[in-house]
């Protein structure tokens, strides 16, 4: 066979170690699956676009690899569109293969034309249309490596159908990347002793924990630090994991949904040192009034997340890794402080408090999940009170145990995107956590899982509503219910079956165990229903337009 | 949040990629971020494959840092510098038509004089002039033939090259 584009499309998945894709064929993507047919890559055929982009995110959270979807011109590139945004939003590492119309019919309102480079403007780090097959590996080669360089990103390439189909040469061997790095990378030695020294003299530090130090897996380090200055952490959403969170360091999740001790001791500590977070309005809450007390080190490799929303008293611009390790040396060992034990007097006052988590009979239900499932289990936690029961419950022991949309908060992630996980991590098992929401927005997925024999845990947790909208309702608009029930006339069970997955049902908190146990023994995919009562809320919650500081527990009234 | 009056004007040097859509990513930055273009001006530099943007834009104190910083992180951008102090020159070219009433032909052509426009074409009631100065000479010029009255006006915006040999390669 002569090579064509397509060839070469194939020839660069390889040689970047792609050796699974999420997509969807069409008219103008057949070029390349016509050439997918003998290589090693496995193509998982989604049954929806979005999921597509989803199940490359996950794939990419779990391994840290670049996550790879393909769609075909129009439709199927528009629908990837919201799985680029949610990618966008938590930095995932994305190549996003979108084929087009001819260069011929460019402009022209061909059939299945759309200007995807104009609508994902600004939802990707980059984005390239492919004019020139010659230039078609180059291309291909700067998009991966844009992707995972600096802050990664998505990145799109468009791939018109006559490029393609387009006969040409393989590509030449890759030589180094004539691209340019768009971030810093000598070290501000000056920069880092302040921070150092800062830390040394404050009595009340704590460390914020964001998703960058999974994106670099800076992992190791930070846990040196933490054990070294013997400084408290908490984490934001897309940080959790990244230490274990049983460490005796964690005060838990900061920001909107966070936990009580977190929020707390943010608000009195006197330095924050924050690492690969962008202060989002999420872990803020109110900015004014957010760490009063504090003077703040911010690490980041992206120049625009330093000092966007809150003042930073110390930025620091550069790799995470590279910044700690030169941070590492000028730390002060430190014994355990008088602030170590305000933070466990404090922590003591709310277990006193707050009988449970906060999450209710649903917290438990989660607790136990976590009990029945593997030691080596990723979960993947969907939008909606689910996705805040998860986080604050589920213990994440490894970095890369826990994904979530935390940025877009996008519904209908979990179930794809556990998809992404499993086909990357097969030796670890994966349970999708969702609302009864949230699952309406991809059930589709069932189908590939049941197709594909993927072995996933599936929990839907039914209450009815849109729990977190309900909750919203209910505490901040007089509690007039509108447009949130979603009835109780739908058989997950049945609807599961229907796709050839067996399933059970539970009620939380009316001993789930025996459910729990049958899920976890089935050899394949299963759907577990977990009923619970829609008035089971997340607390303590931050209203809109607090601080941090201000928790409710309880209805205003 | 409503948006907030930016009363201030900051002009702005951008070396991009020559390639097309780079225009549409450095435009996005300001709308995103709910500046203003006031004015916009794109050619090409000695080198073909590189092309300056200079453009005005609305401004106040956080532009400076922020949209830097944002140009910074496209792909396509090679440099971007703000314009400000003596270290550039400045000019616009601005066209303008004005309808000259009876009698008043000699006190426009005086004014063409003084402020040392150029006539681009005439008709006995109608004159289109060619203006060029820094955006202060260029407005105040504008200000004096509103008095005359103008139909039609069209200008570049402000373009600028650096007072010195510059150090950049393009």
């Amino acid at each position: 066979m002569e090579t064509i584009g397509a060839d070469i499309v194939i020839q660069i998945l390889k040689e970047e170690g792609v050796n699974a894709i999420f997509g969807y064929p069409g008219a103008n993507t057949l070029p390349v699956h016509d050439r997918l047919v003998g290589s090693d890559i496995r193509h998982y055929l989604m049954r929806h676009e979005q999921a597509a982009a989803h199940a490359s995110d996950g794939y990419a959270r779990a391994t840290g690899k670049v996550g790879v979807c393909i769609a075909t011109s129009g439709p199927g590139a528009t629908n990837l569109v919201t799985g680029i945004a949610t990618a966008f939003m938590d930095s995932t590492p994305m190549v996003a293969l979108t084929a087009q119309v001819s260069t011929g019919l460019l402009g022209q309102d061909a059939f299945q034309e759309t200007d995807i480079i104009g609508i994902t403007l600004p939802i990707t780090k980059h984005s390239y249309q492919v004019h020139d097959v010659n230039n078609l590996a180059a291309t291909l080669r700067q998009a991966f490596e844009l992707a995972t360089t600096g802050r990664p990103g998505p990145v799109l390439v468009d791939l018109p159908r006559d490029i393609l189909s387009a006969k040409c040469r393989p590509a030449e061997k890759k030589s180094a990347p004539a691209l340019k790095t768009n971030y810093k990378t000598e070290e501000d030695r000056d920069q880092l002793e302040k921070i150092a020294k800062t830390l040394n003299q404050s009595e009340r530090p704590i460390l914020i924990i964001g998703g960058g130090v999974k994106l670099c897996n800076a992992f190791q380090l930070v846990r040196e630090l933490i054990e070294k200055a013997k400084i408290p952490f908490v984490t934001t959403m897309m940080g959790i994991g990244s230490v274990d969170s049983v460490n005796g360091y964690n005060l838990g999740l900061i920001g909107t949904h966070g936990n009580e001790l977190a929020n707390r001791m943010v608000h009195q500590c006197d330095f924050i040192l924050a690492v690969g977070t962008r202060f989002s309005d999420r872990s803020t809450a109110l900015i004014e009034e957010f760490a009063p007390l504090a003077k703040i080190a911010q690490i980041d490799i992206d120049p625009t997340s330093i000092g966007k929303s809150v003042k930073i008293n110390l930025p620091y611009v550069g790799d995470i890794r590279d910044a700690l390790a030169a941070l590492l040396p000028l730390i002060d060992a430190k014994e355990k402080s008088e602030w170590l034990q305000r933070i466990q007097s404090e922590r003591d006052a709310i277990n006193g408090k707050v009988a449970d988590t906060g999450c209710g009979p649903a917290g438990d239900f989660i607790h136990m999940l976590q009990e029945a499932m593997p030691r080596e289990t990723t979960v993947t936690a969907d939008v909606g009170l689910n996705q805040i029961w998860t986080v604050r419950t589920w213990q994440a022991r490894s970095p890369r145990s826990l994904i979530t949309s935390g940025g877009m908060g996008t519904m209908g992630f979990s179930l794809p995107a556990a998809i992404g996980a499993k086909v990357g991590t097969p030796e670890r098992a994966v349970i999708a956590i969702t609302g009864d929401g949230g699952f309406y927005m991809n059930i589709q997925e069932l189908a590939t899982i049941s197709y594909y024999n993927l072995p996933i845990k599936i929990v839907v947790i039914n209450n009815g509503h849109l729990g977190m909208i309900r909750q919203l309702q209910d505490l901040f608009y007089g509690a007039r219910f509108n447009t949130i029930a979603l009835g109780d006339k739908v058989d997950f069970v049945a609807v599961a079956k229907g796709f050839g997955i067996p399933g059970g049902t539970v009620v939380v908190d009316k001993d789930p165990g025996t459910g729990i146990a049958a899920m976890v023994k089935a050899d394949g995919p299963y759907l577990l229903e977990a009923i619970v009562d829609p008035e089971n809320y997340v607390y303590p919650i931050i209203p809109p337009g607090c601080s941090n500081a201000e928790m409710m527990y309880d209805r205003l009234d | 949040m409503l948006r907030k009056t930016r009363e201030q004007e900051q002009t702005i040097s951008i070396l991009v990629n020559n390639q097309p859509g780079v225009l549409s990513r450095v435009g996005g930055v300001f709308g995103r971020h709910g500046y203003n273009i006031k004015s916009l001006c794109v050619a090409e530099t000695t080198n073909p494959e590189v092309s300056r943007i200079t453009l005005t834009s609305e401004s106040d104190p956080d532009f400076t840092d922020k949209i830097k910083k944002q140009l910074e992180k496209l792909v396509d951008v090679l440099d971007v510098s703000y314009l400000s102090g003596q270290s550039y020159v400045q000019r616009e070219l601005m066209l303008i038509g004005v309808t000259v009433k009876e009698g008043a032909y000699s006190d426009v052509l005086r004014v063409i004089e003084r402020f040392g426009c150029r006539i681009v074409t005439m008709t006995p009631d109608y004159l289109v002039l060619e203006v060029t100065g820094q955006q202060d000479e260029t407005a105040a010029v504008l200000k004096i033939f509103q008095s005359f009255g103008v139909e039609e006006i069209n200008r570049t915006g402000s373009i600028a090259v650096e007072r010195v040999k510059p150090q950049r390669k393009i």
